[in-house]
């Protein structure tokens, strides 16, 4: 941890594709231990903003603080860091043309040159967790969306990571397989990972969200307890934004 | 909807039940196999029963004095037999007969077939007046072929005794095609991944000599490259001998080109997600390409890929012009070989059958490969 228990830190990030100003100045510190939702509307720049945190969109300006070091710094091995933040995507992102359990040991055999034995069992223990170990051996093509993306979270905690990144989830699933998913998001919060979840679920957001962050065109336009901004909130776009998803 | 709306008179949904749906259907049959049983038929009837040369074909065999219409060339009773019988009265009746039936079940056929009673019987009459067009059509074209001369074409390219002892050297020609055809591919899928990982780089100084070499080697044709990369083999790098190698290393360059683009277009199909996916889990770029992205491209570019493989199989026989030794040559240097020994081209029947020994049970595999890769849960699994 550093000393003063951040675990990320934003620093007047811009982001550009093209003419297109996405991100416009962001400034956002994640401690350990927090659970913060990004809400807003579509093309407000939370999924890139959250992106930005991992580097797999590298910001046209500011800088990004992983546990004290800037990652930004072209020096930076970006693979090494990536190694401790797991991310969860929409679209489930597995490698269809490997099963299950090889999806959770590759970056564990590849990049962290873990024994094949060991691997096993740590993806065991993952796969446990999210209560699939009996589908080890099954190809992603053959899961539903919901155990797919729960193997994607085993896929993503098996690396131990410090920080999860969480993008939009549960959006591609059929709604009677969102409660699995936001089940096995629920237990990581118990266990006191820090997460950062772009989320369209406002329910999860207030209950397990220690921190809600409201975007709109790029900005930040609330940071502070979900509860409050849910029961009160300050800006007139947060408010309409809510009346609207509520 | 108010009563004056409907029309007085309900729309007619049928007209008159056509009668003999099986018949057109049957006539179409019957009226094709005419035209090519019937070719068969005469030819079958005048080799069967060996029956002596008319003597118009007898001379031209013999191609000699009068008086020696018994001597006729090399097979040349059997070519006769085949000419004789194409010209026979009874190919032409035969011909003419299928030719009218068929037209006859085309007519019918599709005058009748929107009114058969029910889908099967009207596809019976579709299909019956089908088979009737292609009666006329191979009518037409054997009519046509037995007006003109015969005798000089079949002289030439269907005196099958001049297949003669060449099983062996097809045979071995097979072997060769095949051993340059594999080689080609291997050395070539080598090079077109290769040169795809180039091509898909961000920095232009790699993509630039890539698409340099895969612009020469498409753009050119392989009978040029076969001579230049040849001679500049043989004379400019001084390399002497095993041209045998030479020739599979001029193919696989030829074949890389092509496979590089076959495997670019994989690679960039591969949904972006799992580049991204490798990557937050901290593989490497290179990594993410060996264990994610390469190994599902491969398994989409199969069946792009064996294409181009049977096209390579043909493209062997180009290497005819490099002059290579007997024993090395492939299908097309053995048969062209055989056909100066022999000054008779129909040992390009065989040519033909050879090519197609090796081709179609390749392109039975490559269609199997891609029933199961379309059929399969988006194909890749496993």
């Amino acid at each position: 941890m550093n000393e003063d228990g951040s675990l990320v830190r934003l620093e007047n990030i811009h982001k550009w594709f093209g003419s297109n100003h996405v991100l416009k100045g962001i400034d956002v510190t994640v401690h350990e231990g927090d659970v913060v939702a990004i809400i807003g509307p579509s093309g407000s720049g939370k999924s890139t903003l959250l992106r930005t945190i991992n580097l797999l969109e590298e910001p046209t300006e500011g800088r990004v603080l992983f546990d004290g070091a800037e990652i930004t710094d072209i020096r930076t091995n970006v693979d090494e860091v990536r190694t401790h933040i797991g991310m969860v995507f929409q679209s489930y992102n597995l490698f269809p043309h490997m099963n299950v359990r090889d999806n959770v040991t590759l970056a564990l055999r590849k990049v962290l040159g873990m024994g094949e034995k060991e691997a096993r069992e740590r993806a065991h223990q993952e796969l446990e967790h999210v209560g699939l170990a009996e589908k080890a051996d099954a190809y992603p093509g053959s899961l539903s969306g919901g155990q797919q993306q729960r193997v994607a979270i085993a896929r993503a905690l098996a690396m131990r990571p410090k920080l999860m990144l969480f993008d939009e989830v549960t959006s591609a699933l059929d709604p009677e397989l969102v409660k699995e998913v936001l089940d096995a998001m629920r237990r990581l919060v118990d266990e006191g990972m820090t997460m950062v979840v772009v989320t369209h679920e406002m329910g999860f957001a207030r209950e397990v969200g220690t921190r809600l962050i409201f975007m709109d065109q790029g900005k930040i336009v609330e940071d502070g307890n979900p509860r409050e901004i849910f029961d009160a909130p300050k800006d007139g776009r947060t408010r309409a934004f809510l009346s609207h998803v509520l | 909807m108010p009563e004056s709306a409907t029309t007085e008179r309900p729309p007619v949904v049928k007209g008159r039940p056509a009668p003999l749906p099986l018949s057109i259907f049957a006539g179409g049959i019957a009226a094709l196999a005419l035209v090519l049983g019937g070719v068969l038929f005469t030819q079958y009837l005048w080799a069967s029963q060996n029956r002596a040369p008319s003597p118009s074909c007898a001379e031209r065999m013999s191609g000699a004095l009068p008086g020696e219409e018994e001597k006729l060339l090399k097979g040349g009773s059997a070519v006769c037999h085949i000419v004789d019988a194409l010209k026979s009265d009874m190919q032409a009746g035969l011909l003419i007969t299928g030719m009218v039936l068929g037209a006859g079940m085309v007519v019918a056929g599709f005058l009748l077939y929107k009114r058969m009673p029910n889908k099967r019987q009207r596809n019976h009459a579709i299909a019956g007046a089908i088979l009737g067009i292609q009666a006329v059509v191979f009518g037409l074209v054997i009519l046509k072929f037995r007006d003109g001369d015969v005798l000089i074409f079949a002289r030439n390219f269907l005196n099958f005794t001049f297949l003669e002892g060449s099983m062996d050297g097809f045979l071995r020609g097979m072997k060769n095609t095949i051993i340059l055809a594999f080689g080609g591919e291997l050395l070539g899928i080598i090079i077109g991944l290769s040169l795809a990982l180039l091509m898909i780089s961000k920095h232009r100084t790699a993509r630039a000599p890539a698409m340099a070499y895969i612009n020469f080697f498409r753009g050119t044709p392989l009978i040029f490259q076969l001579i230049f990369f040849g001679f500049l083999f043989l004379l400019g790098f001084q390399w002497r001998d095993a041209l045998f190698t030479q020739v599979i290393l001029i193919l696989g360059m030829n074949m890389g080109a092509y496979s590089a683009e076959v495997f670019r277009a994989g690679i960039q199909s591969v949904e972006k997600g799992q580049t991204e996916a490798a990557r937050s889990l901290g593989l490497s770029y290179v990594k993410s390409m060996r264990y994610v992205i390469v190994p599902q491209a491969v398994r989409r570019v199969i069946p792009p890929l064996m294409n181009e493989f049977v096209i390579l199989i043909k493209d062997t026989s180009l290497v005819a012009i490099l002059g290579l030794s007997a024993g090395q040559y492939e299908i097309f240097s053995f048969s062209r070989s055989f056909f100066s020994d022999s000054r008779n081209a129909s040992i390009f029947l065989g040519t033909a059958a050879a090519y197609l020994a090796v081709t179609l049970p390749l392109i039975w595999v490559v269609n199997r490969v891609e029933k199961r890769l379309r059929s399969g849960l988006v194909g890749i699994a496993g």
